[in-house]
């Protein structure tokens, strides 16, 4: 079976009003531990079709053209309620050629060096997975869109164990390449993140000055994010400022991908300007309600789902960046958040949020001691609001799309 | 799934010719039926049909996997194919496939009926609501060297989301969630939980802050011993702190803990591992010692795996993860134990939990609790979190134990290394001393 007969069938159902997505995908990775030491290949094929029978929208999909056919059939016999449907885009652009992919770098020992001297001996490399893979996407439907693309990453995850004395802490990072491994960055992060919980010392301030690694930016940033997919803003967003003057949010994936899971060109959309609230992330559907255009940020996070409204590439921007440096002299009394301890937990609509960090007390623009563990609790608006330093450093994280930040500087926050 | 097996076990002979060596066939066929409900309207059905097999080979301390989709004789000889190029191995011969197992193409057949049923139920009893309804099907087949070809077959059913409830202080939004093996009697369960859980309530307060004496109520002390006795006993949880003490006396000689994957009426059993091992029960704590650790074959000692190799799907190689978690009954009654508290709080629901295996310390997500006052029901109280460190925590819990076992279905899933697997468990009431709660945010 070929995705014509799969087109025709979708077109017997539902004239006019069907999408219809194929992955195929291959990776390998390696995995290194004390114990063990894994390599592994995968190739991956999905399908997926979207359409709306009799008014009503359904959604299938199968790892073969015959299963999809099979879903199709079952989906179809569910009583669902009507949904007009979107408008499809049209456009159509040539796939490109497939190509191999290599085994990923073998880093475990550089890292492990890495971690040990950036930790000076409090931490070591537990286990480190590294995967390297190719997705090639196709969509086509009803209105004649027929595109294609490819997607190349870099990523994996790194276990480190920090251990002094009796006391001993676990570091999981997730991280994402898009050139050149970048060794000494993710040895500093882990190093940070298993390491400086050991110290056993609290927040020494019960309020001050607030510095946020690029790593916790990006994680506070991710979770604000349904703040830019909510059909109506909270209402302390429409009080006023969303964020301070010399804050932008940018979500822009062109570097990433010519168009979204639905087919739409990528394109820079800007969601908050000089702290002001100033855009929304749209897929077809989203864009369909709000009587607005779509901005390309119909997501799939696998051919499993159907693609909803999500940011693609999130990130903070400013007209007037500061060197970390700068940043960290003009601290008089604070704390530096070197990784968090626990998920960022963001209620957009309660406006409040709750950040567990370790860290590094500051004084008078110097490091003073780790901070084991500590916690700031508030509201979400004064925390956007409270930013009055943005630096130059900015990193990307997987989250699990990339969210950017560079250093931040909050300048009153209270800590537990 | 119509493999020859022969063929199979020939191919994966010579990648496992020495003890302790594995090497294995692993095909999944899944159907998952995906409902969205938005106050009686169903506004999204969706139907997934996935095949994948994997092949793997264990040596020593290295392994090879690989993964293709299908689950078909020729997916089976393209995973092997490709398992024996890694392992430098003879290829197989080239040879056409066998036509598609006609089995697999079986159509889902109560889909509507769950359709209606469920529309029915949420219209009646809690109307206003968001829910997403899951009902998932899979079949998976292990061909592994010298051993019997295993079969495991689970339905399952999971209902998540948010209702509008009505309180004596107005409508308030509450959170459910519902897992469940599918059976014959799963949907009356599932309505009167519903109902129980959309009963009348008082306006909730803060949950205080500070440390606190518990009640983990309605079976969830279930999740709260996976997190703290489970994941620490899992075999390739190598900076444990419980590594070190085998044996040890770590909690109250009352207590039996165990992890029961042969429990078929809860979320996490199955017949056969995801490695074809036959499971069996293993105590986590006996009599308040420290029991065995739950291991798979690559982390089995001489004794065999315990049947815990458990994967996510075809594309994940098998940990050694907890399945069912089973407290053993005591002797208080409901009053008693709230007697015995005397101040402090009851929890019967957890929203979510993890533990940092190297440090040992815990936090589970309560999403409502109700303060006790001198041994009786007072407050309604909103969520929060419970905290605490492992070795403490159960050195403080009480030699008191509820005499009814209760199964805890808003207990579902698991996620380790990204690998999420179906957990469950059940409980009689358990009284913990001195844990840290601080109110959610």
């Amino acid at each position: 079976m070929k995705s014509e007969d799969l087109a025709r069938e979708l077109g017997r159902r539902a004239r006019g009003q069907w999408e219809l997505y194929r992955k195929t995908a291959e990776s390998r990775e390696t995995e290194f531990s004390r114990a063990l030491e894994r390599t592994a290949w995968r190739r991956e094929e999905g399908w997926a079709a979207r359409w709306w029978q009799a008014g009503a929208p359904r959604f299938a999909a199968a790892s073969s053209p015959q299963g999809l056919l099979l879903a199709l059939e079952e989906a179809g016999r569910l009583p669902v309620a009507e949904s007009p449907a979107p408008e499809w885009p049209t456009r159509v652009a040539a796939a490109p050629a497939e190509t191999s992919v290599e085994p990923p770098p073998d880093v475990f020992e550089d890292l492990a060096r890495a971690v040990a001297t950036a930790s000076r001996g409090d931490a070591t490399l537990g286990a480190l997975s590294v995967r390297r893979g190719r997705a090639t996407e196709r969509i086509v439907n009803a209105a004649g869109l027929d595109v294609a693309q490819e997607h190349r990453t870099l990523d994996g995850v790194a276990l480190c164990i920090g251990r002094r004395g009796s006391r001993a802490h676990e570091a999981r990072l997730p991280f994402r390449w898009d050139g050149a491994p970048d060794l000494d960055a993710l040895a500093r992060r882990l190093a940070d993140a298993a390491s400086l919980p050991l110290s056993d010392r609290p927040a020494p301030f019960s309020s001050g000055q607030w510095l946020l690694d690029p790593a916790v930016g990006a994680a506070v940033l991710a979770a604000a994010a349904p703040l830019f997919l909510a059909e109506r803003p909270p209402r302390w967003v429409l009080r006023g400022q969303a964020a301070a003057r010399l804050l932008s949010v940018v979500d822009d994936a062109s570097r990433d991908a010519a168009f979204d899971g639905e087919g739409v060109a990528t394109r820079r959309t800007p969601l908050v300007e000089n702290g002001q609230l100033v855009g929304r992330l749209h897929d077809l559907e989203t864009a369909r309600r709000a009587g607005a255009d779509p901005t390309g940020h119909g997501v799939r996070p696998s051919f499993r789902l159907p693609p909803r409204a999500g940011p693609r590439r999130l990130f903070f921007e400013t007209e007037t960046p500061a060197t970390p440096a700068a940043l960290l002299a003009s601290v008089t009394k604070g704390l530096f958040a070197s990784a968090l301890t626990a998920p960022v937990r963001v209620d957009v609509g309660a406006d409040r949020y709750e950040i567990e960090f370790t860290g590094i007390s500051i004084v008078a623009g110097r490091a003073g001691g780790p901070v084991a563990g500590a916690r700031s609790t508030g509201r979400l608006s004064e925390l956007l609001r409270r930013i009055s330093g943005v630096s130059t450093d900015t990193v990307f994280f997987p989250s699990p799309y990339p969210a950017g930040s560079p250093t931040l500087l909050v300048e009153r926050a209270s800590f537990e | 799934m119509n493999w020859d097996e022969t063929a199979i076990h020939r191919w994966l002979e010579p990648l496992a010719g020495r003890g302790g060596e594995i090497a294995e066939v692993f095909g999944e066929t899944l159907t998952e039926l995906a409902l969205e409900w938005r106050d009686g309207a169903l506004g999204e059905a969706r139907v997934r049909r996935e095949e994948g097999t994997s092949a793997r080979r264990r040596a020593g301390g290295t392994e090879q996997f690989v993964f293709v989709p299908g689950a078909g004789d020729a997916a089976v000889r393209e995973a092997v194919r490709a398992l024996r190029a890694q392992t430098g191995s003879e290829p197989l011969p080239i040879r056409s496939a066998r036509p598609a197992d006609a089995g697999a193409a079986e159509a889902f057949s109560d889909g509507e009926r769950w359709a209606r049923r469920l529309s029915a139920i949420l219209s009646r009893h809690a109307p206003r609501h968001a829910f997403s309804f899951r009902l998932r099907e899979t079949e998976r087949r292990v061909v592994a060297d010298g051993r019997r070809t295993s079969l495991a077959v689970r339905r399952l059913v999971s209902l998540e989301g948010r209702f509008t409830a009505a309180s004596r202080a107005g409508d308030e939004e509450r959170p459910f969630a519902f897992h469940a093996p599918a059976s014959e009697g799963v949907a009356d369960e599932l309505k009167a939980q519903l109902c129980a859980a959309a009963a009348p309530r008082d306006r909730a307060v803060p949950a205080p802050a500070g440390e606190t004496d518990v009640i983990l109520s309605g079976g969830c002390a279930a999740v709260f011993f996976h997190e703290v006795l489970g994941h620490p006993l899992e075999a390739d949880a190598e900076a444990s702190p419980l590594r070190g003490l085998p044996d040890a006396r770590v909690t109250v000689s009352d207590l039996d803990v165990s992890d029961d994957p042969r429990r078929l009426d809860l979320f996490g059993g199955y017949e056969h591992d995801d490695e074809g091992t036959a499971p069996r029960s293993v105590r986590l704590v006996a009599s308040g010692l420290l029991g065995s650790r739950l291991t798979d074959r690559a982390h089995a000692p001489a004794a065999g795996s315990t049947g815990h190799g458990r994967r996510a799907g075809p594309s994940d190689p098998p940990l050694p993860r907890g399945s069912n978690v089973i407290v053993a009954a005591g002797s208080a009654d409901a009053d008693e134990m709230l007697r015995r508290l005397g101040n402090g709080l009851w929890i019967e629901e957890f929203a979510g939990g993890s533990v940092e295996i190297a440090s040992g310390s815990f936090r589970l997500r309560f999403p409502r609790a109700r303060r006790v006052r001198r041994g009786r029901l007072a407050d309604e109280l909103s969520g929060g979190v419970l905290a605490g460190e492992l070795l403490p925590a159960l050195g403080a819990i009480e030699p008191a134990l509820g005499r009814e076992v209760r199964a805890c279905r808003s207990f579902g899933w698991c996620a380790r290394g990204g690998q999420v697997v179906p957990v469950g468990g059940a409980a009689p009431e358990v009284l913990l001393r001195r844990l840290m709660v601080r109110p959610a945010p």
